[in-house]
Parts: C-alpha cells; structure tokens; sequence
C-alpha cells in the first residue's frame, strides 16, 4: 500500500514533471514561433538601424520608368550629426547634400541650388516612421528565407500592403552588414514601381569632410535659400485631418521656413509605421492661381488644393490616392478660419530669428 | 581609357554575363570589378540590360530602348520561338557533374547562341543609345585614406552553377516568399505639376526628413535621378521671390 502509494506519488510527481517539461517544451516552441514569425520584422529593424547608424559609401543602380540610373550614396554619422550626399553619376548630375542642418540640392542641369535649414531639434532621421503591432494590421510582413544575390547570403523580407492605400517593398537584406543590397517599391498587385540595386558598398569607420562637397561650380547658379528659422513643434493644433486612410496617424507638426518663400509653413506629418505623408500648408498668395490636383516626383506622389484661403499640399511614397484622400482631409479648426493674420492662421508661433 | 580598350573591357562583361568567359578572365574581371568603378557602373547596366531582355520581374528598360535591343535581337535571331523545352527552361540550381554540365551547356549553346548573341549585341546597342559615363571623381580616392571596416562588393557569380544559369535561355524566376513571378514596372506617371515645381521639391526635401530611411531615399531619389530629358522638369519655375526668408543670391 504504502510501495503502492509511494509509486503513486512518484507516479504523480513524474507526470507532474513530464507536464511541466512537455509545458516548457511547448512555451519554447511558441517562444522559438514567436521569434520566427518575428524574424522578418526584426530583419527589417537591423535594417533600418544599419542604415540609420552606419557609415557607408554605396553605388547603386535605380530603375525607374524604364529609366535605369547610377548614383552614390554617402551616408555619416557623428554623435547626432549626419551628413548624407546622395549624387546621381550620369544623367543629370544632380547631388543632394546634408551637412548637419543644412540641406542642399544642386540641379546643375537647371543651374538651380535650393538651401534648406532644418530645425535643430528635429528628429534625427530615421527617428520616424517606426514598425510597431499597428503598421502589421495594415502591411503583411513575410520572408526571411535565405536568398543568394550577386554572390552576398541575403534574407528577403517583403512588407506587403494589405489595401491600396500604400506600396510595398520587398528588400534583400544582407546577412552580415544588414546593409539593404537589392529594394523593391511595389504596388499592391506586386508591380515593381521603383528598384535600387547596390553594387558596392563600403562601411568606413570614418568618412572625410571632403567627401560631402559637390562636385560641380555652383557659383553662379540661381540659388534659393531659407535663411530664416521658425519654431518646430510648437504648433497650435488649428489644422487637423478629419479622416485618414487606414493605419495613418498623426506623427508630428512643425512650423518651417521654405526657399523662395516669405512666410512659414506648417508642416503636418502622417504615417503608418512605414510610409509617411506630409502635409504643407500656407496661405494662398492672392495674386496667384490656386494650385488644385495631382503632381509626381519619382515614386512620390503629390495633392494639391485650396481649403479656407489656404493652399495645402499632401506629399507622400504613397499612392496617388492615398496623398489626394489625406489633401481633402485636412480641415481649419475654428481659430484658423476666423484669424485675420495669415500667420496666425496656420497656427503658428512665433518666429525665431 | 581607350576607346578600344573600353571596348574590350565591354565585350569581357558581355562574355561574362553570356557564360563565355573562360573562368581564369572571370576570375582577373572580377578582380578588377573590386576596384574600378567604371568597370562596376558598366556591369550593373549589363545586368539591368540582361535582366530586362530575360524579362526578368522589376526590370523593364524604355520603350525606345527596349524597342532597339528587342528590333536588334529580332534581326540577329529567332528569340523566343517557344522551342525552349521545359528542362532547361527552369532556373532552379541543380548539382550535375562538370562533365555533363558542359556538354549540356554546348547543347544549349548550340540552341541559344543565337539569341544570346544577340542579346549580347542589344546590350552593347541599349548601353549605347542611353547610357553615358561621367569621369570617376576623387572620392574613391578620399576613402582610400581612410580605414574600411567592411567592404561589400557584389559580383557576378562565375560558379558553374551560375555560367549554367547564365547560359540557360530565360525564365521567370520565381520568388522565394511568394511574391506573384511578374512585375512589371509601369510608365512614370505624365502628370504635369500643379503645383509650381521648385516649390514641390521644397515639399519633397522637406518631407524627407520625415520618412523612414527606405522611404525617405525613394522621395530623394525622385529630386536626383529624375532624368531631365523626358520628365516635367522640376525647377522651371517663375523667377523666385526676392524675399528675406527667400532669398535669392550666390552661394
């Protein structure tokens, strides 16, 4: 009896173990599926960290509308000042250039150069969008299979948009540097809009000076520049967006100053944890003509239209729908309608000089 | 470089990518894709061109290119009969005996040399009716001088298992995440700005700052590769507004 019941009590304390080790097992697997399903999400956040973080000079080839493209990317990064100077090697010779808050693009082919002074407590790039549980309900991110490519061990993560409000991308990370080699800027049908594929790229500790300079005269250009600054993010909320498309939230407003403009700007940002949408706001000159419809530059495309004397204008990597959706949107609360000032009507404060 | 030099080094890189390089040339080509990006510029062209004329997905050059390399192949060879067998019609990798792997690759060439060839000649015909190479600056020579702690050059793979790939006729390669096997990509959209462009591209630079680092180089992108020739253009606008937060002047 006792034996008997020694054994069941052994017996019951060896199932007990056995649950508790099958139970172990089981919240392994899940952990270990867990962090599987997660690992293309994860593949993404090493991503965006290497190309945020990192030092790297790359070339790569752009094909866009049938129109294929090289260009050098050079990309810094000093405590929280990064320098970027993305320059396209045929073709135009255009260059863009960021040194700290200064952002420069030379249009040698328009003999054009457009200065812009970026807040200094702006976000550091890269700081927004962010991939959080919200931007999963409105893309599907799949993959993480081993892929070889151009002799490199890649993982291919494809964000795949689950309505027609954004595109998607699929991205051929690089195993070792998380350095994107190959990206794909897809339709929700899975058309290629854009494509960008490295074929070298360096990761140097240090990244001379000299190497953000333009390579080009630009002395004589016509050249536009913000020489004012205003006051970020302090915005009143007079301008809001009554309805978004799926997924997008407010992520910030500011108040900036534009080349070849006398007044501030106010400055909304949308996102979805992957695309943004900006939206600019100024009042509408009264000698002009109303700008009203859609425009593109490269993959992004732009809204335009007049709402309580005001011109707004909704810029995004989204579709065309997506910027025209949000455009209409936007709406004055009641202090921006009744202000007789035009600054004061875009809800913003005061300028610093 | 001289011309006949620089033709030479194109017809290497045609060889390559055809398969026809004898693997020691491959091997001193791919050496010599380490260090001169000339050299580098030219072979991703050649691999957009290839991947657009095997239709691969996400590659499609210009009509007006691709009408030239395609009238070009259409002359030099009867491309895309439809006398491909499934066999060979497949990318997918598979270990065979050099042996076998080369006289398959004869069989295929005896089959496909043709169109290859012609292929090879379209690229030389589309690297020439759109591409233009700037001289290299010194910035090469500015990272020389500084240490590199990684350094990331993608070549073409010259693996057996590659030349047969590369001398295999044309397939739609199938992708690994279960993406649809065609894309395509479509036309730039025509639409002329509405909104004055230099100041669209004030928007686009300004938005930058707010994108995600993959979204945000799509947007600049769209400022610096935008090939003047055939799109709106961006910066002909009114003359600018000699204002204080505007101004107008020299660097």
């Amino acid at each position: 009896m006792g034996r008997d019941s020694r054994y069941r009590r052994s017996r019951g304390f060896g199932v007990s173990q056995r649950n508790g080790a099958r139970f172990v097992a089981l919240a392994l697997l899940l952990g270990a599926g867990v962090a599987f399903g997660a690992e293309p999400k994860e593949w993404l956040e090493r991503m965006n960290k290497a190309l945020t973080t990192r030092n790297y000079v790359g070339v790569f080839t752009h094909v866009h509308g049938g129109r294929v493209e090289t260009l050098r990317i050079i990309h810094r990064v000093r405590g929280r000042d990064v320098s970027e100077r993305l320059l396209s090697l045929d073709g135009s010779g255009r260059e863009f250039i960021r040194e700290g808050t200064e952002v420069t693009c030379y249009f040698p082919d328009r003999r054009t150069v457009l200065v812009e002074r970026r807040a200094p407590d702006g976000p550091l790039l890269g700081a927004l969008p962010a991939i959080d549980d919200a931007s999963t309900q409105v893309y599907e991110i799949r993959g993480g299979e081993r892929e070889r490519l151009l002799g490199r061990s890649t993982r291919v993560v494809a964000l795949h948009p689950r309505d027609e409000y954004r595109y998607g991308y699929r991205l051929w990370i690089d195993e070792q540097t998380s350095m994107p080699l190959k990206t794909q800027l897809c339709n929700q049908t899975g058309e290629v809009i854009e494509q960008i594929v490295f074929s070298t790229i360096d990761l140097p500790e240090r990244i001379p000076d000299a190497m953000f300079k333009p390579q080009m005269d630009a002395s004589n250009y016509r050249w536009f520049r913000a020489d004012r600054q205003v006051a970020s993010n302090t915005a009143p909320a007079l301008w809001e967006a009554m309805r978004l498309p799926p997924g997008f939230r407010m992520a910030t407003r500011s108040a900036q100053s534009l080349p070849g403009s006398s007044e501030p700007v106010a400055h909304l940002v949308f996102t979805d944890g992957i695309a943004s949408v900006s939206v600019f706001v100024e009042p509408r000159k009264p000698d002009t003509q109303p700008a009203e419809g859609p425009a593109r530059v490269g993959s992004s495309s732009a809204f335009s239209t007049v709402v309580d004397g005001h011109q707004i204008t909704a810029v995004g990597e989204v579709p065309p729908t997506t910027v025209e959706l949000i455009a209409k949107q936007v709406k004055a609360s009641k202090a921006a309608r009744q202000s007789t000032s035009a600054t004061e009507g875009l809800g913003l404060a005061p300028q610093r000089k | 470089m001289s011309e006949e030099r620089q033709s030479e080094r194109d017809s290497q890189l045609s060889a390559m990518f055809d398969g026809e390089l004898p693997s020691a040339e491959c091997e001193l080509l791919a050496r010599r894709l380490t260090r001169d990006e000339l050299l580098r510029a030219q072979w991703s062209r050649f691999s957009m061109i290839g991947a657009a004329l095997r239709s691969e997905r996400g590659v499609a050059l210009h009509d007006r290119v691709a009408w030239r390399v395609q009238s070009t192949v259409a002359q030099e060879a009867t491309y895309g009969d439809g006398s491909v067998d499934s066999a060979v019609n497949s990318r997918t990798a598979v270990i065979v005996p050099a042996s076998e792997l080369r006289a398959a690759s004869a069989a295929r060439w005896l089959r496909f040399a043709r169109p290859v060839a012609g292929a090879s000649i379209a690229a030389g015909v589309a690297a020439m009716s759109i591409f233009w190479l700037r001289t290299q600056d010194d910035s090469q020579m500015q990272l020389a001088a500084n240490p590199v702690t990684e350094s990331i050059v993608l070549q073409p793979d010259t693996s057996s298992a590659a030349l047969a790939r590369a001398t295999a006729p044309v397939v739609e390669e199938r992708a690994s995440n279960g993406e649809p096997d065609r894309y395509v990509t479509p036309a730039p959209n025509s639409n002329a700005s509405i909104v004055p462009p230099a100041r669209l591209a004030n928007y686009v630079v300004a938005h930058s700052e707010y994108s995600g680092p993959l979204s945000r180089r799509m947007a600049l992108l769209g400022l610096v590769a935008t090939d003047p020739s055939e799109v709106p253009a961006i910066l002909d606008e009114e003359s600018p507004e000699p204002t204080a937060a505007g101004a107008v002047d020299g660097p």
